[in-house]
């Protein structure tokens, strides 16, 4: 197998060689498919990213019927907390409530004066939820508890981020599978060439009583070497522009940030790679049992 | 040792290459295969190396039903047949050690064996000095003989040859028979398919000779006229 290895990797190698142009002309357009590749698959992780961040700042807001003591307003905060789909509930009080609007109002807050110690605020419960989908549905579990006024949902800005990223996603997911075939098309047609550039070979191998398999292998490590080699190229473009992306962005959003190169470098090169390997390997067998007739 | 059993061969053409043709080769022989260009030769050859399936009938080689065998076996067929053609058919990139080489590196054989084997068989076909020449630098008769060492190199029990000598003049013709008998006489089968008549002629041994597909003539040290 040790022999066989090194004559199938030498046969690749020279097979690449032989057909030098149109091995760069694959290289290249299977490094732009992937470059494609990887700029989905980053777009769809940071949507996803973003998404999480969106959403994780998405909450729903329960009144307190403005008759009741803080301490019976604490008491349904209690009931609230341990109800199903909520991850984390915050009581916020008629007076942090009111500090907050004066905050909000700023230099207005003036409008405010006279009003300290007034009732006209009432007590809430900011809630985050465990499964934003299923938001109404607890917004009206929440509004039957006795003494809860009021419950305002962001349901339509949930929905929102949930359908476009759903959207980004299968848009991201379709686009891959085209890149997909395109590669296959482009290593196999490479390979149907190096197949035809060496049947006199093939033929005299046959006759001498060479497995199919043995035939295969050439092709198939050279397929692999193109998926690899365009693979690299395109994480060398991709690693440097969203390098300068990232940097490019970053203070733009406050509150939204994208992956660090550093996070996401390492698994999407692997990932990169991997499916350049899985093109090259799939083109050159499907390649070869077309057109070997082994 | 090799047994065509109501053996025939019609292409998806309609045409019939080859029809019941029956008979044994024992181990150990040399007969010739003759007959007119089209009248079946190429085709009992191509069946031999399942590079055809037979239409109906049967084949054995060493007692091995060859139609039963599946895609996988073939080649394990082959390697038991050496096979020699009248171009040759060597790699023009490769030397002649490596050409000979080649066969025993398909079969998965090691450095070791095939820096061993090589130079023996070159040896046997009178070839020892060339082992590191160009195939483009090398005779006819040359060629065909790195094309023997080739098909040799794996120890078959058969050599099937297509027309052999045929381009070749009648001078290296007879060098090129030399070597085949001589690889007879160690005890190897030799079906020669060929239809050179002063060949045939000069060396008599079993003669089956086809015509229109089919096998008209079985004799021992029989005689070879053009257009038979």
């Amino acid at each position: 197998m040790a022999i066989n290895t090194k004559y199938y990797t030498k046969t690749a190698l020279s097979g690449m060689a032989n057909n030098g142009l149109m091995t760069i002309s694959s290289v290249l357009t299977i490094s732009c498919c992937l470059f494609l590749f990887s700029v989905f698959l980053l777009f769809t992780l940071n949507v996803n990213y973003l998404g999480d961040q969106i959403k994780s700042q998405c909450e729903i807001q329960a009144f307190i019927d403005i008759n009741l003591s803080d301490e019976e307003a604490q008491s349904i905060y209690n009931q609230i907390k341990t109800a199903k789909n909520v991850n984390t509930a915050t009581l916020e009080t008629k007076k942090q409530a009111f500090d907050n609007y004066s905050k909000q109002l700023g230099g207005n807050s003036v409008a405010l004066e006279g009003l300290e110690g007034e009732d006209f605020l009432r007590n809430s419960v900011k809630i985050k939820l465990v499964d934003l989908s299923l938001a109404q549905k607890t917004a009206n579990e929440i509004a039957k508890i006795p003494g809860v006024a009021e419950v305002k949902n962001r349901q339509e800005v949930v929905d929102n981020v949930i359908n476009a990223t759903g959207f980004i996603k299968n848009a991201s997911f379709i686009s891959m599978l085209i890149l997909m075939f395109v590669s296959l098309f482009i290593i196999s047609n490479t390979i149907k060439l190096s197949v035809a550039s060496r049947s006199e070979e093939i033929h005299v191998m046959k006759f001498v009583g060479a497995t199919n398999w043995f035939i295969r292998w050439p092709f198939v490590i050279e397929g692999i070497f193109i998926g690899i080699i365009g693979s690299l190229i395109s994480i060398l473009i991709t690693s440097i522009g969203y390098a300068y992306l990232y940097k490019s962005v970053i203070g733009v959003f406050d509150l939204l940030k994208l992956y660090s190169p550093s996070d996401i470098f390492l698994p999407v090169s692997l990932l990169v790679a991997l499916f350049g390997c899985f093109m090259g390997a799939s083109a050159s067998t499907l390649s070869t049992s077309r057109h070997l007739k082994v | 040792m090799i047994e065509f059993d109501n053996a025939s061969l019609i292409y998806q053409t309609g045409t019939k290459a080859l029809d019941n043709v029956s008979f044994k080769i024992e181990k150990g022989e040399f007969v010739y295969l003759t007959g007119k260009s089209g009248a079946g030769k190429s085709s009992l050859m191509k069946l031999l190396m399942r590079e055809e399936n037979l239409t109906s009938g049967r084949i054995y080689v060493d007692s091995v039903e060859i139609s039963s065998l599946t895609r996988n076996e073939i080649p394990y067929l082959r390697r038991s047949l050496g096979m020699v053609y009248q171009d040759f058919k060597l790699l023009r990139k490769l030397t002649v050690f490596e050409n000979v080489a080649f066969a025993m590196q398909i079969v998965g054989a090691s450095q070791k064996a095939i820096r061993h084997r090589v130079p023996i068989v070159l040896d046997q076909v009178g070839l020892s000095n060339k082992a590191r020449s160009a195939i483009d630098n090398l005779s006819g008769g040359e060629q065909q003989r790195v094309s023997i060492a080739r098909a040799l190199v794996n120890k078959p029990t058969v050599i099937l040859a297509d027309e052999p000598t045929g381009n070749l003049d009648l001078l290296v013709a007879m060098e090129i028979m030399d070597t085949l008998e001589s690889i007879n006489r160690s005890g190897t089968t030799v079906l020669m398919a060929t239809h050179a008549a002063e060949i045939v002629n000069s060396r008599p041994k079993r003669l089956l000779t086809i015509d229109d597909g089919q096998l008209v003539r079985d004799v021992e040290g029989g005689v070879y006229h053009l257009g038979d």
